[in-house]
């Protein structure tokens, strides 16, 4: 196999090396990303509480808050007993953050997909219609 | 105090956030639903998959109050103009 890979040894898209524990580091990065969304929807809902006079858009929105607040605390819950997050010790969390940066810096150095990445084809008109009709 | 008739539509700072706590909805939703596809994790899977339910709740609650902003119009069916080209 040809590469033209920066660093060809430590990360190649076909090497089995590089599925060593690539189930973990998929769960941590998806539950790190659940997180975040959970906590910017809390944020989302307070801010947009602030602007809220009607009743109606105050009650659902106290309401998301507060789902945003459970949520939130249920993912973290399950990411420390999980060990993808260590609120505590910060030692630990110091090398996953290093760990998870260099790991996507260099899956993004990769070229994953290929060239003409255009997949519109048989989507950019409408079903039966003949190429050059009317825009969809 | 508040009163009905103030109460009926939406003030416009109102809409604003209702505008973008539904979008930001949408793409949790968007997102939540792809990504169980990735997950290996089982736990994590549900805990997402019970954010998906949550997120389906939650759009419709929203888009309920969110017709009641003054530019509230009727949503059509298909695409009424072309949005891509």
């Amino acid at each position: 196999m040809e590469s033209n890979q920066a660093d060809p040894i430590r990360m190649d898209a076909l090497d089995p090396a590089n599925s060593l524990n690539m189930p973990e580091m998929t769960d941590m990065t998806l539950a790190t990303d659940f997180l975040v969304r959970a906590k910017e929807g809390v944020r989302n809902a307070a801010v947009a509480l602030t602007e809220a006079v009607s009743p109606e858009a105050r009650t659902l929105l106290k309401y998301q808050l507060k789902q945003g607040i459970q949520l939130h605390r249920e993912i973290a819950e399950l990411m420390v007993r999980k060990n993808w997050f260590h609120p505590y010790e910060l030692e630990e969390q110091f090398k996953l953050d290093g760990l998870s940066a260099v790991n996507t810096v260099e899956i993004a150095k990769q070229k994953l997909f290929p060239d003409p990445a255009n997949r519109k084809g048989m989507f950019d008109r409408t079903p039966d219609e003949p190429k050059g009709g009317p825009p969809a | 105090m508040l009163n009905d008739k103030k109460t009926r539509t939406l003030a416009d700072h109102e809409a604003l956030e209702l505008h973008e706590a539904l979008n930001f909805k949408t793409l949790c939703l968007a997102k939540s639903k792809l990504m169980q596809g990735l997950v290996f994790d089982q736990e994590l899977r549900a805990l997402m998959e019970k954010d998906v339910q949550m997120n389906i709740q939650a759009i419709t609650d929203l888009q309920r109050i969110y017709s009641e902003a003054k530019f509230a119009s009727e949503i059509p069916e298909f695409r009424p103009t072309p949005i891509l080209n």
